[in-house]
């Protein structure tokens, strides 16, 4: 049984539609890439997803409910790192963890947070607020605070953005992890490069419409990197002049 | 700076349009101009109860008051700039990046207001007068001296706002001399009478001393050019004080979320949220914002008051639990208040939903509130030799207060300062206010003629408020759950 069925799903914003009967499915175990230009709608489908916003038509399936109808159980269950750094700005680090933790009801809180705290070098902002951190900082926070219950499932929207290249190779190699343990994630990111080396299957969408719903062995299985489909696919401001 | 000014206004525009509809947003002139038609036009009936000069008094002392919660920049424009990363990314935060100055948007930010409100509510209440004044035959040059007074009155209140809430962007320890000089200033017409009030606010000594009260163009010359002295004065001063650079400044704090939430633990399922409503009170200033923009108000209110029923000897009959019906009123702006501390996005990322979010931000408000309010209304109960009212006064004080904070919170959500600004919520709530509050002060007013009756018919309007203020908590799961925080 899929552990993200999307069917049919349509966002309209009074005329302007953000998606257009989208279709999908997320295996269990599944690292699944969602791609697209700018406004393509990845943020407004993962919001969906996630029972951050209601779709238009069309229905959705988290783990066997309904995001529409029941997204607190659905986000007891999954983590998000949304597309805006924003942790609270009055709280620590080390607080907003602590806060997580006590909405989750996390078991060993602590242990996890020193943990996490370690992981992304938040010790050494220890006593700085949120407001008062670099953009990557809070980056680092809302990874974090999205990884520390250790979610079955995960909703990532770039999550590399405003990491330094350290931490992005260090957040590449969990996410690496985390699909050998057999986790199922979904992740929009602009970064094709890295994707192509995570993802299993993966889904590009351009101006609300789905282009492409394929597995990355089917994309390279015809001599193509992801980059190259995406941009055949999407980006005809790239064709060369006939 | 006037192509600032201009694109700073469509930004206001936009951003209350985003929270309403241009109709209805379009609609919030119409229905001032309505409200002050009907409310002009019964001057004539209420003079029974309380002379004209007492009641535009009171008028343009509500105005004055409204002005000071408009103005305070100093506090606003910083939140403001610290927003600049998240999803609301205002002009204000633009000298960041571009070639301008704090000092012109923050200027900017003072005509916006300035024009915004005269446009959207003091202009349509003078035309709603200059209707009212073909039905109820006032001169025309009463409403017009009204509508400056009016005027001036606002700008006074808006440029001293400004004025002393940039001052503690600079120095608290000043900031805190000006309060206490405004409370000492306030105290001395209050309690000693020693100056009437129209030395502290001139507009009120320039209506007072126009016709129809007096004809003493003397003293309307002379509180005019106070008048306009001080407005030009408190704003060159503010836009002087104002920071050239904002830099943040990265304080050290010492973590005390989870000292807070043991502390919480009698908020049940809400102790988490609540620790974090309290550390974000602390840590945002909030407390000093209240000390300035609420505290300020109950004493103007508790010294008018004292000094309308002793001061002027006007048997109107304002008594305590009067005055704890009005303070309830006052509770909106705190709740608004608590729902603008921070934005709200990451709640998105949690199993948290917005009704919940909602009510710890209820008990935070309970919780301040109780103190302040209780302390006000026995202060006051003091100061008019009262003690023997308290036992109504204070049930009516809590009972209203949450009447009124839970019907804010059922019409407009974690969204108050928006959504007061649409009319169709607006009508809601004057209807949700003014019924309730309407009655209890009739009744207070005979409280000493015929003290069972009116303590009996305060009781049953207490009743029917409890009623109602059940009726919107449990309305807050249905109407909001499904709202998004972003």
């Amino acid at each position: 049984m899929p552990v993200v069925e999307v069917d049919l799903i349509t966002k309209k914003y009074g005329s302007f539609t953000a998606l257009d009967n989208i279709s999908f499915k997320v295996e269990k175990g599944d690292f699944f890439g969602c791609f697209g230009p700018n406004g393509a709608g990845k943020s407004t489908l993962l919001k969906i997803m996630t029972g951050q916003i209601q779709p238009t038509g069309g229905r959705c399936s988290v783990l066997g409910l309904d995001p529409s109808a029941s997204s607190i159980e659905v986000k007891k269950a999954i983590g998000i790192v949304p597309e805006v750094e924003s942790p609270p700005s009055y709280l620590t680090a080390s607080e907003f963890l602590q806060f997580v933790c006590s909405i989750r009801k996390v078991d060993d809180a602590d242990k996890r947070i020193d943990y996490w705290m370690d992981f992304f070098d938040l010790a050494e902002s220890k006593g700085t607020l949120c407001r008062d951190l670099s953009k990557g900082m809070r980056q680092k926070v809302m990874l974090s605070a999205a990884f520390i219950h250790e979610p079955k499932l995960l909703f990532l929207d770039e999550p590399f953005i405003n990491l330094d290249p350290i931490y992005q190779h260090k957040l590449k190699d969990y996410l690496l992890a985390l699909r050998d343990e057999g986790r199922t994630v979904f992740l929009c990111s602009h970064i094709l490069e890295t994707a192509q080396k995570l993802c299993h299957n993966v889904i590009i969408l351009d101006h609300g419409h789905l282009a492409l719903n394929s597995s990355i062995e089917a994309i390279t299985s015809k001599g193509e990197d992801l980059e190259t489909a995406f941009l055949r696919l999407v980006g005809s401001v790239y064709a060369k002049p006939s | 700076m006037p192509s600032l000014l201009k694109l700073m206004m469509l930004e206001e525009y936009r951003l209350h349009v985003s929270h309403s509809s241009r109709r209805m947003f379009m609609a919030m002139p119409i229905y001032v101009f309505v409200l002050t038609f009907f409310f002009a036009g019964s001057f004539p009936n209420l003079q029974t109860g309380m002379p004209l000069s007492d009641m535009l008094t009171l008028a343009l002392g509500g105005v004055f008051i409204y002005g000071v919660s408009v103005g305070a920049f100093g506090f606003m424009g910083h939140t403001d700039i610290e927003r600049r990363y998240g999803k609301v990314n205002l002009i204000i935060a633009m000298p960041f990046l571009l070639p301008l100055s704090f000092r012109s948007t923050f200027f900017g930010m003072y005509l916006r207001d300035t024009i915004f409100y005269t446009i959207l509510i003091l202009g349509p209440a003078f035309c709603g007068v200059l209707l009212a004044s073909v039905f109820a035959h006032y001169a025309l040059i009463s409403c017009l001296m009204l509508f400056s007074s009016m005027f001036l009155a606002f700008l006074f209140g808006i440029s001293l706002s400004f004025a002393i809430s940039v001052l503690y962007t600079r120095s608290s320890a000043a900031f805190g001399v000006a309060v206490a000089a405004f409370g000492a200033l306030m105290a001395g017409f209050g309690i000693f009478h020693a100056y009437p009030l129209g030395y502290i606010i001139p507009p009120i000594g320039l209506e007072l001393s126009s016709t129809p009260f007096m004809h003493d163009p003397g003293a309307v010359l002379l509180y005019l050019t106070v008048s306009v002295i001080a407005v030009i004065l408190f704003t060159t001063f503010a836009v002087l004080m104002v920071k050239q650079e904002y830099e943040s400044t990265k304080s050290q704090y010492v973590e005390v979320f989870s000292r807070y939430k043991l502390m919480t633990k009698f908020a049940g399922s809400y102790q988490t949220l609540l620790a974090k409503e309290f550390v974000d009170i602390i840590r945002s200033g909030m407390l000093k914002k209240i000390g300035f923009a609420y505290v300020a108000p109950l004493l103007f209110l508790s010294f008018t008051t004292w000094y309308v029923n002793n001061g002027l000897k006007i048997p109107v009959g304002f008594n305590s639990v009067f005055y704890a019906g009005m303070v309830g009123f006052f509770g909106v702006m705190l709740y608004s208040w608590l729902t603008n501390i921070d934005l709200t996005d990451y709640f998105e990322t949690l199993p948290v939903n917005v009704p919940s979010v909602i009510k710890a931000k209820l008990i935070a408000f309970f919780i301040l509130t109780s103190i302040i309010s209780t302390i006000f209304v026995l202060g006051i109960s003091v100061l008019n030799n009262e003690m023997r009212l308290l036992w109504l006064a204070l049930p009516v004080l809590y009972i209203t207060g949450a009447y009124m904070v839970l019907a804010t919170a059922y019409l407009t959500g974690l969204s108050t300062n928006s959504f007061l600004f649409d009319p169709n919520i607006m009508m809601k709530f004057t209807a949700m206010a003014l019924v309730p509050d309407f009655g209890i002060t009739m009744l207070s007013l005979s409280i000493d003629s015929s003290p069972l009756i009116s303590a009996a018919g305060i009781g049953v309007v207490l009743v029917f408020v409890s009623a109602f203020s059940w009726y919107f908590y449990r309305g807050l799961e249905r109407k909001w759950a499904r709202q998004a925080f972003t």
